[in-house]
């Protein structure tokens, strides 16, 4: 459930609207800017009793795209159901010719897992016109919800200037990297962010937690140490990736090659690659376009084995079987996760600590991105 | 927690997937698979794994009971039964997957040649399943056939593997009624199995809070300082349910309140509370820290248990407004039954950390409201200030269930001219902090299983401690000659007011819940 609109501001039509289900999701009550923290505790102290605030984080979204306040407002509604926060959602107009910020509250509530309160997330929504590089970190900065941290979800491509006022603030950055137009630019800009917070920021690129599950159930099959050897077999791969993603399938290949060592060895088109391992030990990388999920099917082969992960016919699962000698061992199901971005968002939000493997990953088959 | 020295290299594809150790393939033959704890609580924990994707490929599920009953039959029981019990809704495609790994063996607990057969069984599955030789044997039978099935496993050279294999056993308690009989029981499991293969599940230890007691106390630094004596004034801990003995009378006339909960569960929460760091999170690091609590608990003397340790059992009450019986009208219970249905201690741990702090306890069935809590009660500030005694202490309660989460009451100026200071709670509540709802116990505890980490399953030093400390009380209570009291509540109260006055000789009260 939402608690939205809130045409006042205040808890009256908050608590009204709060038992419906809501289907329309409106940015709230208008606020002035400087009024902000003071118009938010009214709301919550209206709400008292029936309603919980929650905040585990900041989560901030940035995006150019005209109309995104409204698709991302409706994003949060879904993300705060298992992902407590103050949402800071910003849509920049940049090139708008006057310099202008219009604010707007809300809150996103669902009823407890436990009694019958309704837990509810503070929505702050920001439209920037003209100077948004200025007005970006003032607006984010004097709105955190303090002693939380800064998660950034970044919807557009990155450009210079990176203001290092906002990004020394940042704990997380989330971005999508499928859809780079220019891959090797924009890891640049992301390592000169990095640069400038010594480091301490995170790097959540959804195009590699999209891989989570896949990655998941392909490691399953290498747990016990009697098939670890099977790992350094590995003569053959094929990743077949649907239209768009040829970068998600290079990442998962790219993890591979990071885990076990194996380095570009030649590209032989766009949709054959070579690695080599220890030993000289050539892998022949296949990548195949085809309608489906993002990555919709992994295959290995060592010696007389295949590793195949693939999507099962109901779309959420991951069918999992090892064929040996043409005969196909009992397929397993697992879990494949959600393609959305709710669904990345929530896997990346439940992660913590940094995504060593991710830059790994990356750093194996970045000039091929 | 952490990986163990019989644990195998990591695969280097897990690294940034799972922070958990990882589970292996494995048969596991659960002994009572026809009985209530299979249906409710093992098949529903293994679905909901295999559903979230935690079960590694190669798990089959072997039951070995007596009824005569086919796979396909089995499978349809625990199938009718997870879709009951499950903590999330079933899946008709997860569920036909993961029902092709479940089998039934049919056999009497003390038949030899059925435990061969069953070894015939799971070599067969390790080669069309990939088990890998790796055996997890449950034991949900009643405690009366332990020795029978760890006899015969052993005849039938199902403790022993072959290389690179492991055999474990998860054995339910009650681990024994006494110490002797506890003492008994390790014997006869250690004639069968090592300590390091054994694991004894407490399923309040797989409990999201009660695994957060340890971090709550050491990754915050403001706890640290004010955990011991100097600051705290005392403890509580309460598990509180409001159901009777239900179905359970043929076990809780013999066991009681004390043997049931207190010896286990409470005194595990209690080590939890009351430990020192250990110097890593190993299993054996852990356990050993725990075990030094149960071992500087205070022993009464015969003569003070009467005052610091009280006995009660319900009579007819109402129970959110229904009415209900009393224990002895219960269905098989003696009418004259002195059985305890409520438990309250009073208990010191004698160590540099917590002398002279008391620690008081209860359980019981029957009373309002089910609970089960931690509560931390801090010192008094000094009342110099303020101009009054500040009638309120504060405290920091740990709710292990339901519920679960953490508050702290602190003292606060109420706003206005005058200065008056009331208590007010700051709330943690897992359910609304984490959308993630959390696993239930045993799914937690078989994955640990699974993955050969001890570290929440209680050691074998451990039971034998608690019992030692159990058995004076039990033997005061059912002594011929002057044995305290059984005081009597009404079903809906918190127990007899002996029970407060426990605490109320002391200076102090119970929570209010």
């Amino acid at each position: 459930m939402i608690c939205s609109p809130v045409t006042d501001g205040r808890g009256e039509d908050c608590k009204r609207v709060m038992p419906a289900t809501a289907e329309t999701y409106s940015l709230g009550a208008p606020v002035e800017i400087g009024k902000i923290e003071q118009e938010l505790k009214r709301l919550w102290q209206d709400g008292e009793g029936a309603m919980t605030r929650a905040s585990l984080m900041n989560l901030a979204v940035y995006s150019g795209k005209p109309g995104s306040l409204q698709n991302n407002t409706q994003l949060m509604a879904r993300i705060t159901e298992n992902h407590a926060c103050r949402a800071i959602v910003i849509e920049a107009d940049c090139d708008a010719d006057d310099d202008q910020v219009s604010a707007w509250i809300s809150a996103h509530c669902h009823v407890s897992s436990v009694g019958s309160k309704q837990v509810c997330s503070e929505q702050i929504s920001f439209l920037l016109k003209g100077g948004c590089t200025i007005q970006l970190p003032s607006i984010v900065l004097s709105n955190l919800d303090s002693d939380l941290p800064l998660y950034l979800w970044w919807q557009e491509e990155f450009r210079e200037p990176m203001d290092p006022q906002l990004w020394t603030w940042v704990d997380r950055v989330i971005y999508d990297s499928h859809g780079w137009s220019d891959f090797r630019s924009q890891t640049r800009l992301l390592e000169s962010m990095q640069e400038e917070a010594n480091q301490r920021i995170v790097l959540c690129d959804l195009n590699w937690t999209r891989l989570d599950n896949l990655r998941f159930a392909l490691a399953q099959f290498f747990d016990h140490p009697a098939s670890h050897h099977r790992l350094t077999k590995i003569s053959k791969m094929r990743i077949d990736f649907a239209p768009g993603f040829r970068s998600s399938a290079i990442l998962f290949a790219g993890w591979l090659g990071a885990q076990l060592n194996w380095h570009i060895e030649e590209v032989k088109s766009l949709g054959e690659l070579r690695f080599i391992g220890a030993s000289a030990r050539h892998i022949d990388v296949e990548l195949r376009e085809r309608n489906g999920e993002p990555v919709h099917e992994v295959a290995l082969t060592s010696d007389d084995v295949e590793f195949r992960v693939t999507y099962a016919h109901c779309g959420d699962l991951l069918e999992i079987s090892r064929t040996q000698n043409d005969e196909k061992g009992i397929p397993q199901l697992m879990p494949a996760g959600n393609n959305d971005p709710v669904g990345l968002i929530s896997e990346e939000l439940i992660r913590g600590g940094p995504h060593r493997v991710y830059l790994n990953a990356l750093n194996c088959v970045r000039d091929l991105l | 927690m952490n990986r163990t020295a019989d644990q195998p290299e990591p695969n280097p594809l897990r690294e940034g997937l799972s922070a958990r150790p990882v589970p292996q393939p494995c048969s596991i033959v659960i002994f009572g698979a026809t009985g209530d704890l299979t249906h409710r609580k093992l098949v529903p924990a293994l679905y909901n794994l295999a559903a979230d994707g935690e079960l590694p490929p190669g798990v089959v599920i072997v039951g070995f009971a007596r009824r005569d009953k086919s796979d396909d039959e089995f499978r349809r029981d625990l199938e009718e039964s997870t879709r009951k019990f499950s903590r999330q809704p079933v899946r008709d495609e997860i569920w036909n997957a993961f029902a092709q790994s479940i089998f039934y063996h049919r056999s009497e607990f003390g038949d030899e040649a059925g435990y061969k057969q069953l070894a015939t069984h799971l070599e067969d599955l390790d080669k069309s399943h990939g088990t890998r030789g790796n055996r997890l044997f449950y034991l949900a039978a009643g405690p009366d056939q332990f020795e029978s099935i760890l006899k015969n496993l052993k005849a039938a050279d199902l403790n022993q593997t072959c290389e690179g294999s492991w055999a474990r056993v998860i054995i339910e308690k009650p681990f024994g009624t006494d110490l002797a009989s506890a003492r008994e029981l390790n014997r006869v499991v250690r004639n069968s199995f090592t300590e390091e293969q054994t694991y004894r599940i407490d399923h309040f230890l797989g409990k999201e809070t009660a695994q957060n007691i340890l971090v709550l106390r050491f990754a915050n630094a403001i706890f640290s300082p004010l955990w011991n004596t100097h600051y705290i004034d005392h403890v509580q801990i309460t598990a509180a349910e409001t159901l009777g003995v239900g179905t359970r009378a043929g076990y809780y006339e013999d066991a009681g309140a004390l043997r049931d909960m207190v010896q286990n569960h409470l005194i595990q929460l209690l080590c939890l509370v009351a430990m020192e760091p250990p110097t890593d999170l190993s299993a054996d690091s852990i356990r050993g820290e725990k075990v030094k609590v149960v071992r500087s608990l205070h022993r009464w003397q015969r003569s003070e248990i009467a005052a610091n340790v009280v006995r009660g059992q319900y009579t007819k009450g109402a129970i959110h407004g229904e009415p209900v019986l009393g224990y002895r009208q219960e269905q098989n219970v003696n009418p004259d039954s002195q059985t305890e249905t409520f438990v309250a201690l009073r208990l010191f741990i004698d160590n540099w950390r917590w002398a002279d702090v008391p620690v008081y306890m209860r359980v019981g069935k029957r009373l309002p409201k089910s609970a089960t809590e931690i509560s931390i009660h801090f010192k008094k500030a000094p009342a110099v200030l303020f101009n009054k005694d500040l009638r309120d202490l504060n405290v920091l309660v740990i709710r292990i269930q339901p519920d679960e989460g953490i508050s702290l009451r602190i003292h606060a100026k109420v706003p206005g001219t005058s200065f008056r200071i009331e208590p007010v709670k700051m709330d943690f509540h897992y359910g609304t902090s984490f959308g993630k709802p959390s696993p239930e116990a045993y799914e937690r505890l078989l994955l640990d299983a699974m993955s050969g980490d001890a570290t929440l399953f209680a050691r074998s030093d451990e039971v034998e401690e608690a019992w030692s400390f159990i058995d004076p009380i039990e033997e005061v209570w059912h002594a011929k000659k002057d044995a305290p009291e059984l005081y009597f509540y009404p079903a809906g109260s918190w127990g007899p007011e002996a029970a407060d006055d426990l605490l109320a000789r002391d200076g102090r009260a119970w929570r209010r819940l």
